[in-house]
């Protein structure tokens, strides 16, 4: 059966604030941000959307960014039509919520989720875009054996580098990998609860790191800081100002690049944080009301360059769209 | 201090990786972005968290800065806004609240005592330990001179009407009993905060 998005359940990005606010009345209550938003059904064509539009903007990742548009769009025809071998129960999630436990832990689920018929659809989709250099890198994934897919999959959630050999190729696993997450969060019957103490960076959802913040400017979350999984996309709320590694705030800084002209050349910002020696980029719709964690980090590729360049901070951001080696 | 890092796990995002990193098998060229790289400059800010310095409110602000915590110039202030985090008031200001960029910049703001002397019309910069000990000298005489201790009837009052007191805003509970405590012990009646708007 091919499931249709419609029967891909729709969450409401704000559903889980009771109180509400139309202009020209004051608000009823107190009007507290949800905690934790799950991604939309749409959210791949939404970062498509975004990459495609960076790829205007930022020259020289142009083709790379173009590249990166048409697989979200990829992964978001397979979010809509791949019919994965298995579906999670009903009910499967009810207890690691009201348990405070991540629902979707990668690593309880990796060997449940069907990443092949996951990526097969996503490839197929892909295929009809891509250039002659990428082609040859999607047949050459398509004729390996599942097993080796399989361990270029463990590589993706390590955050390993992988063999170089097969570096190319892991962007796609993990393509595959975050359209069978987000696919499992549209199945869960609530949000998380707010992560606890101990694991407040860590995605309450499937665990994984953040790949980057983002600062939302609608009414109800006016703002407020989310960290966005790299892997399902779930955000979750992070206070502003505060380093995600350490949970320290005296030594952070916010560096941006600027152009030549003094301009600033691209919305994200890098928190640094001086404790720790770490950084995570934070993107603000007050700035860009159309960025997209992901997406944006791709395209601030040049900061993390002149980062690494200072040699003072470390990155902490998950993307595992981009791997580099060591 | 003890630092507590939840993550042990580090990415290596550097121009010598890039030539083996994924992208590149992809097969686009990392030397534009690389080379683009000499076109920028790094530029830092600094947000602090404060309040707001007008009501008892004490509503949470965000005070951006330019300058990063190594250089830690925090002279050049450009930006204040809500604190979305703060318990009472979640990111919201009142119109004075969110001119607070003009109070820091005003040129007639006060950054340090001054003293107009009688006769003059100069004011004067002087140090806070000259303030405190002119204020002091000034509520002893003043005190000394009109400190009542009963009223026509015989009533004992001990009341000093002559001078009054008008506290600050944005203080915590502690310093406002701290300041009740003292200005009642003087015997000082009139006592009013600026908190009241």
């Amino acid at each position: 059966m091919v499931r249709s998005s419609a029967s891909i359940r729709r969450h409401n990005r704000e559903d889980s604030s009771s109180v509400k606010h139309t202009y020209g009345n004051s608000p009823s209550g107190v009007m507290a941000p949800p905690d934790v938003v799950l991604p939309t059904p749409d959210h791949f064509a939404i970062r498509a959307l975004r990459l495609q539009e960076l790829s205007q903007r930022v020259e020289p990742l142009g083709e790379f960014l173009t590249f990166m548009a048409q697989l979200a769009s990829a992964q978001q025809v397979a979010l809509e039509h791949a019919d994965p071998a298995w579906a999670p129960i009903d009910e499967a999630f009810v207890p690691a919520l009201e348990h405070g436990m991540p629902p979707l832990n990668v690593r309880a689920l990796r060997q449940d989720i069907d990443l092949h018929t996951e990526l097969a659809v996503m490839l197929d989709a892909l295929e009809l875009h891509v250039g002659e250099a990428q082609r040859t890198l999607l047949i050459r994934l398509r004729e390996l054996p599942r097993d080796e897919v399989d361990l270029m999959a463990d590589d993706v959630l390590a955050a390993s580098p992988g063999d170089p050999e097969r570096r190319g190729m892991m962007p796609l696993v993990a393509a595959a990998m975050q359209v069978a997450w987000l696919r499992l969060t549209q199945s869960l019957p609530r949000a998380p609860d707010r992560p606890s103490a101990e694991a407040r960076a860590l995605c309450p959802c499937c665990g994984s790191p953040p790949v980057a913040s983002v600062i939302e400017a609608t009414p109800e979350r006016s703002g407020v800081r989310y960290l966005q999984c790299g892997l399902c996309a779930t955000q979750w709320y992070f206070e502003r100002s505060i380093c995600s590694v350490c949970e320290q705030s005296g030594k952070l800084g916010y560096l941006s690049l600027e152009n030549e002209t003094g301009e600033p050349a691209l919305p994200a910002q890098a928190e640094t944080c001086g404790d720790c020696g770490t950084y995570l980029k934070v993107i603000s719709h007050g700035v860009d009301p159309q960025g997209e964690p992901l997406a944006d980090d791709l395209a601030s590729l040049a900061l993390d360059l002149l980062l690494a360049e200072e040699e003072q901070y470390q990155r902490s951001g998950f993307n595992p769209l981009l791997v580099v080696g060591g | 201090m003890t630092l507590r890092v939840t993550r042990r796990q580090f990415f290596k995002l550097g121009a010598a990786g890039m030539a083996t990193s994924s992208m590149a098998m992809l097969g686009f060229a990392p030397e534009p972005v690389v080379a683009s790289v000499r076109h920028f400059k790094l530029t830092g800010a600094k947000i602090t968290r404060s309040n707001c310095t007008y009501c008892s409110v004490g509503c949470g602000v965000l005070i951006y800065s330019r300058g990063d915590a190594a250089i830690n110039n925090i002279d050049d202030v450009y930006h204040v806004e809500g604190d979305p985090d703060h318990p009472v008031s979640r990111g919201s200001l009142c119109p004075k609240g969110a001119g607070l960029l003009d109070y820091i910049r005003s040129e007639s703001r006060l950054k340090y005592p001054m003293v107009r002397e009688p006769g003059t019309n100069e004011w004067q910069r002087i140090s806070w330990d000259d303030a405190l000990t002119r204020i002091a000298r000034h509520m002893k005489d003043d005190r000394d001179a009109n400190f009542v201790t009963e009223d026509g009837d015989g009533n004992t009052v001990n009341h000093w009407t002559t001078t009054g007191f008008l506290a600050a805003s944005a203080s915590t509970n502690e310093t406002a009993y701290l300041t009740q405590k003292m200005v009642r012990s003087l015997g000082m009646v009139a006592f009013d905060n600026q908190a009241r708007v």
